[in-house]
């Protein structure tokens, strides 16, 4: 067993004057301020403690105290509690070592702040950009708080991403931009030699929509919920959630038990509809349109049932800060354990005509293999990491909303394959509909939200992760003096996940290539064309590209 | 194995048939508390610009052109139809209707402006319910607003009174060009 306290000690009896201070605002958080010299050495000696890598953030201190910061994350899943590293180097020179030789699943943290804050990691082994436009100029950092949020440089002609180096005797096969294979703009270069595949590199953040710079800089606290929920469009209320849980730590709003019994509600409802989602996507990447067809029509009596709760089939927009925004009546309530029931049995069936099912079996057995230790080094989150023996669920190990007082099992298979994330996903159906039967028996009476009545305290530092479908989504929030927060950094499932996704395709095949990467169930929303239809005459036309275009740009 | 998994899968297709809906021709009919498009009733609103500052999508817009009259306008093109506006009107004045079908090649087809007018408090400028809200609303509602409704942009400047120049200088705000255009 290990304790804060336990943790700080050993850190404490080993660096001695490397720690600089510490903080422990809940019995469950950690903040532990150290040399940034040290960081490498400190990070590798909490691995060691058993801390699991989640997040870095990187913060723009400079206005204050002329700092940057950079905070690295661990969680504690046996013990239920999270360590913050939080470390400061100078704006002028903002160098710092690299943790990533160490700990891989911190690369793409590191790889951010190079670009979006200047920041330099001496070490890492592939300071590459991976956030801004390959024509961003080079002496712009978004993220710095002199940056207004609405800049745009001008483009540059010819300049283009550096792949990494082919390897010996290999041919490049790319994938994307776009691609059918692919449900959104992501680019990948997959060296083969004959059908196996080699190695990869990955180019993405094309759709970077600078979200968190809007909210720093426009919005309000109780805005941020709403543009949250659009961060992903299967797993929203995830991240309302994480982010009001966020804000409500750092400014010790309390959250009536009701809200919480819905929070909860909210997210298993929206665990079903993505496991659904997630079980057709994938049954249509390996060519088995049934599984497609019919777990999007058991998922869409869940999306009905949403609209009926909620207002809507997707962003529910129901959780904000310090509660949610409706209730649950009893006849809703009732409408609820009707559709899962409904589903429950459904579900059974689709269960039982698939596992047998030798294709799948073929398709499935075997590919995207990572093992264990790879997955616990490349910090891998939710069913991917389940499906690898890896025994974590945040709902679980760190419980948030309703979930301390529910009971529930959590899937684990040790198959390492995309087989175990589809076994382990649909187990985890039958347990978001057991979670839903408890949550509506024992929803307490009482109050749904909690109005703000005074200004949230500005720089308390505030930490959520939320178990998403997929994942796990972390939330840092710092709180700011402008009634929005003054950093709010968002870590979603595919984040580390996709950074093992090389290490997955390693000696596969290269017509395994969409369903490895579908495993992870990257996001995906994409809409190419629009069909319009005569109500009247029933006529039906394709509207080009063009016309679009022509619409789009104000013409008629 | 693979053939009783077949027909378990013929079975499993047979059972609920053919489910898709003849969309556009018949339609679902929508639940009683659907997000559809929000509608602004003039009578009952009395323009304290709650709605506007709580907006996520900020496309509820206020302008007072002058002492009286104070336009606003609501851009349906980028609203998100979340709903809020709606829950924070003191003055129930806007409802979500069940529209949801808004597709158009007109953009103008999505707007809603009302102009109202404003009565003037000797005292402040500008009265409203100060009551009942919270601290963070009433930094919010406070004095005369300039967003510029051309550019669709939402500045968020006020003036405890009413100020001339302030509406001659937001009226010339630019949306940000490329450096260098
Ligand atoms: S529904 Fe939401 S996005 Fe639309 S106008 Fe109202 S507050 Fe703004
Ligand atoms: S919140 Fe209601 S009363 Fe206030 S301006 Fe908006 S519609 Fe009018």
């Amino acid at each position: 067993m290990n304790s804060l306290d336990k943790v700080l000690k050993a850190l404490q009896d080993k660096f001695g004057a490397g720690i600089t201070g510490h903080a422990s605002p809940l019995p469950t958080r950690l903040f532990i301020n150290i040399k940034a010299e040290m960081v490498r050495e400190i990070s590798n000696e909490v691995v060691t403690l058993g801390g699991r890598y989640l997040v870095g953030i990187g913060h723009d201190n400079i206005a204050r105290d002329g700092n940057i910061g950079m905070i690295h994350t661990f969680g504690f899943d046996k013990d239920n509690f999270i360590v913050h590293l939080n470390a400061a180097v100078p704006g002028s020179n903002p160098v710092m070592p690299s943790i990533t030789p160490d700990i891989p699943g911190a690369g793409w943290s590191e790889r951010e702040y190079q670009d979006l804050l200047g920041m330099k990691f001496e070490g890492h082994p592939k300071p590459k950009r991976l956030v801004v436009a390959d024509d961003w100029p080079a002496d712009i950092f978004p993220m710095r708080k002199e940056v207004p949020y609405n800049m745009v440089p001008p483009a540059a002609e010819d300049v283009a991403y550096q792949l990494d180096e082919c390897p010996e005797g290999c041919s490049i096969i790319p994938v994307g931009p776009f691609h059918t294979a692919l449900h959104e703009p992501e680019h990948f270069a997959v060296y083969v030699d004959g059908e196996t595949i080699k190695g990869c590199d990955y180019r993405g953040f094309m759709t970077h929509r600078g979200i968190e710079k809007l909210c720093e800089s426009q919005v309000s606290y109780n805005e941020v919920p709403f543009i949250a929920e659009r961060i992903c469009g299967i797993c929203g209320s995830v991240h309302a959630t994480a982010y009001s849980q966020a804000v409500e730590m750092a400014g010790g709003i309390p959250v009536p038990k009701r809200a919480e019994y819905i929070r909860s509600l909210l997210l298993e409802i929206e665990r079903l509809h993505s496991h659904l989602l997630w079980l057709g996507v994938a049954g249509h990447l390996i060519g088995f349109d049934t599984v497609f067809m019919q777990s999007w029509r058991v998922r869409e009596n869940i999306m009905w049932l949403s609209e009926r709760i909620t207002g809507n089939r997707k962003t529910y927009g129901m959780v904000i800060v310090g509660g949610v925004r409706r209730d649950i009546t009893p006849v809703i309530g009732e409408d609820i354990l009707k559709v899962c029931a409904k589903v429950e049995e459904e579900v059974k069936i689709i269960h039982k005509s698939i596992t047998g099912d030798t294709a799948l079996h073929k398709r499935t057995k075997g590919v995207g293999y990572l093992s264990k230790e790879e997955a616990i080094k490349w910090s891998l989150v939710g069913p991917v990491a389940r499906a690898r023996g890896i025994d974590i669920d945040v709902r679980r190990d760190h419980p948030y909303a309703a979930y301390s007082e529910l009971q529930f099992n959590v899937p684990v298979v040790d198959t390492c394959d995309v087989w175990g994330t589809l076994v382990v996903r649909l187990l985890e159906i039958y347990e978001s509909i057991s979670l839903i039967r408890q949550i509506i028996a024992k929803m307490p009476k009482g109050e749904i939200l909690t109005e703000l009545s005074e200004e949230i305290p500005s720089l308390k530092h505030g930490i959520s992760v939320v178990e998403a479908p997929r994942g796990e989504s972390v939330h840092f929030v710092i709180t700011g003096e402008e009634n929005r927060p003054d950093r709010w950094r968002v870590r979603a499932p595919t984040y580390p996940n996709l950074q093992a996704i090389p290490a997955m395709l390693l000696n596969d095949q290269f017509a395994d290539f969409p369903i490895i990467v579908g495993s992870i169930d990257p996001c995906f929303s994409c809409t190419d064309r629009v069909e319009v239809v005569s109500v009247t005459s029933g006529k039906k036309r394709i509207m080009s590209k063009s016309e679009i275009e022509f619409i789009s740009r104000g013409n008629r | 194995m693979w053939l009783t998994s077949k027909i378990k899968q013929v079975l499993m297709v047979i059972k609920p048939g053919v489910v898709t809906l003849n969309y556009p021709f018949e339609k679902r009919p929508v639940p009683e508390n659907f997000r559809g498009a929000p509608y602004w009733d003039h009578e009952k609103c009395i323009g304290c610009g709650g709605c506007a500052n709580h907006c996520p999508a900020r496309t509820i817009l206020i302008r007072d052109i002058c002492q009286e009259i104070r336009v606003m306008v609501y851009d349906g093109s980028r609203c998100t139809y979340c709903g809020r506006c709606a829950d924070v009107c003191p003055e129930k004045a806007i409802t979500m209707t069940d529209r949801y079908e808004l597709a158009t090649d007109d953009r103008q087809d999505l707007n809603e402006s009302m102009e109202l007018f404003m009565l003037t408090c000797q005292r402040c400028g500008r009265c409203y319910d100060m009551e009942n809200v919270n601290m963070i609303d009433r930094m919010d509602l406070q004095g005369y607003r300039y967003d510029n409704i051309e550019a669709r942009a939402f500045i968020r400047k006020t003036t405890d009174r009413f100020d001339p120049e302030m509406l001659k200088k937001t009226a010339d705000y630019k949306r940000p060009s490329k450096i260098g255009e």
